[in-house]
């Protein structure tokens, strides 16, 4: 058994080094939205948000990366955080973000930090939405998320790490119903800073 | 060596419990929080527009004007009041105090105005006339409205609007 000091030094390491376990899986377990997600390309979105059977787990990631967040039919968030090619985000590149209007009441595309908040930029500039987005004549759209001033469709970046949300308000029954061809835009990184 | 192994277990059990712990305190504990920065309980906040200093809520909408009652119908219940501004998106959406969604209504659903009776089964309130009943899941948790700034023109007709918006605590008799 060995002394009690040494019986006590040992328990001591137990508590610490199973506190720090239990807290990295918590970590590990809510630090990305992962549970019940869907993929339409490089965007995901979670299918179980705004839901009642949902379990501990997504409760406890709702509540750090959506709070407040609605259901399905009332509003659909798809996140993204990497490029239509797989790579990270990076607020050091340019990116054309590139597709038709999604089907929804309303829809918009936020640029958010990589603490969830928006980034501070002295155009007060955001989001781009179905009201303010410049069109093209074949109805689609391009989009320029750049941390330097784009001609149209500007979302600037001031940001190493930063990640993209569309939002679609009262989205279409075809995008409810199979939401992994929604039919979202690409994102193409162009070329980086 | 089977000391150590008994070790190893007892370091996991912890671990297996302050895991489970941190995770079922977490959802309580934002909200707590969140409702601490919201401000004053039973009454209504109309928050500014958006910007990158709104630090309260994760992932804001700088589209979305957002108004918010924190509620605590310990002794009583609330009295939400709004009516609905036009050509807009615009809902009021009410969240328990580990962040469920127990009620949502739209501005196509609600028809102009709504008028709820924010209330638990364990108090004594005489129900405003007209008003619909929403019973909450817990006593705490916060009623929140967005309103779309569908159009920067409109802007000033839709922020004067929404800010009709009121949630009025009535006491319970019995407490």
């Amino acid at each position: 058994m060995g002394s009690p000091l040494r019986f006590l030094l040992k328990l001591f390491a137990v508590l610490i080094i199973g506190t720090a376990l239990g807290l990295a899986a918590t970590w590990l377990s809510v630090s990305r939205l992962s549970i019940g997600t869907v993929s339409d390309g490089p965007w995901r979105t979670s299918l179980l948000i705004g839901s009642e059977q949902s379990g501990p787990y997504l409760r406890a990631n709702v509540a750090l990366h959506g709070l407040f967040a609605l259901n399905r039919g009332e509003t659909m968030y798809y996140t993204a955080d990497h490029d239509s090619a797989g790579g990270w985000l990076d607020g050091n590149c340019v990116y054309k973000i590139e597709g038709r209007e999604p089907s929804a009441r309303w829809w918009s595309i936020t640029a958010y930090g990589a603490d969830d908040y928006l980034m501070a930029n002295k155009y007060g500039k955001w989001s781009i939405s179905g009201e303010t987005v410049q069109l093209k004549s074949d109805s689609t759209f391009v989009i320029t998320a750049s941390p330097r001033k784009a001609f149209s469709n500007w979302l600037p970046l001031t940001q190493r790490r930063f990640s993209l949300t569309i939002r679609l308000y009262n989205p279409g029954a075809g995008v409810v119903n199979d939401p992994a061809n929604a039919m979202l835009p690409t994102i193409k990184r162009s070329v980086c800073l | 060596m089977r000391r150590l192994a008994l070790w190893i277990v007892a370091a996991l059990a912890v671990a297996a419990v302050v895991h489970y712990v941190t995770l079922i305190q977490t959802p309580g504990f934002i909200m707590k929080r969140v409702m601490m920065k919201m401000g004053e309980a039973n009454t209504i906040h109309h928050q500014g527009r958006v910007t990158a200093n709104s630090r309260s809520v994760v992932r804001p909408s700088p589209d979305l004007l957002y108004s918010v009652c924190p509620f605590d119908l310990t002794n009583g219940a609330l009295h939400v009041t709004a009516p609905v501004p036009p050509g807009t998106y615009w809902s009021v959406s009410i969240f328990d105090d580990k962040t469920n969604n127990f009620f949502v209504k739209n501005d196509k659903q609600a028809k102009g105005k709504v008028d709820l009776l924010l209330t638990t089964p364990y108090v004594d309130v005489k129900r405003p006339q007209g008003a619909a009943e929403v019973v909450a899941p817990t006593p705490k948790g916060v009623v929140l409205f967005r309103t779309l700034i569908n159009d920067e023109k409109n802007f000033a007709a839709i922020d004067a609007v929404r800010r009709k918006a009121n949630c009025t605590f009535i006491r319970s008799r019995a407490s």
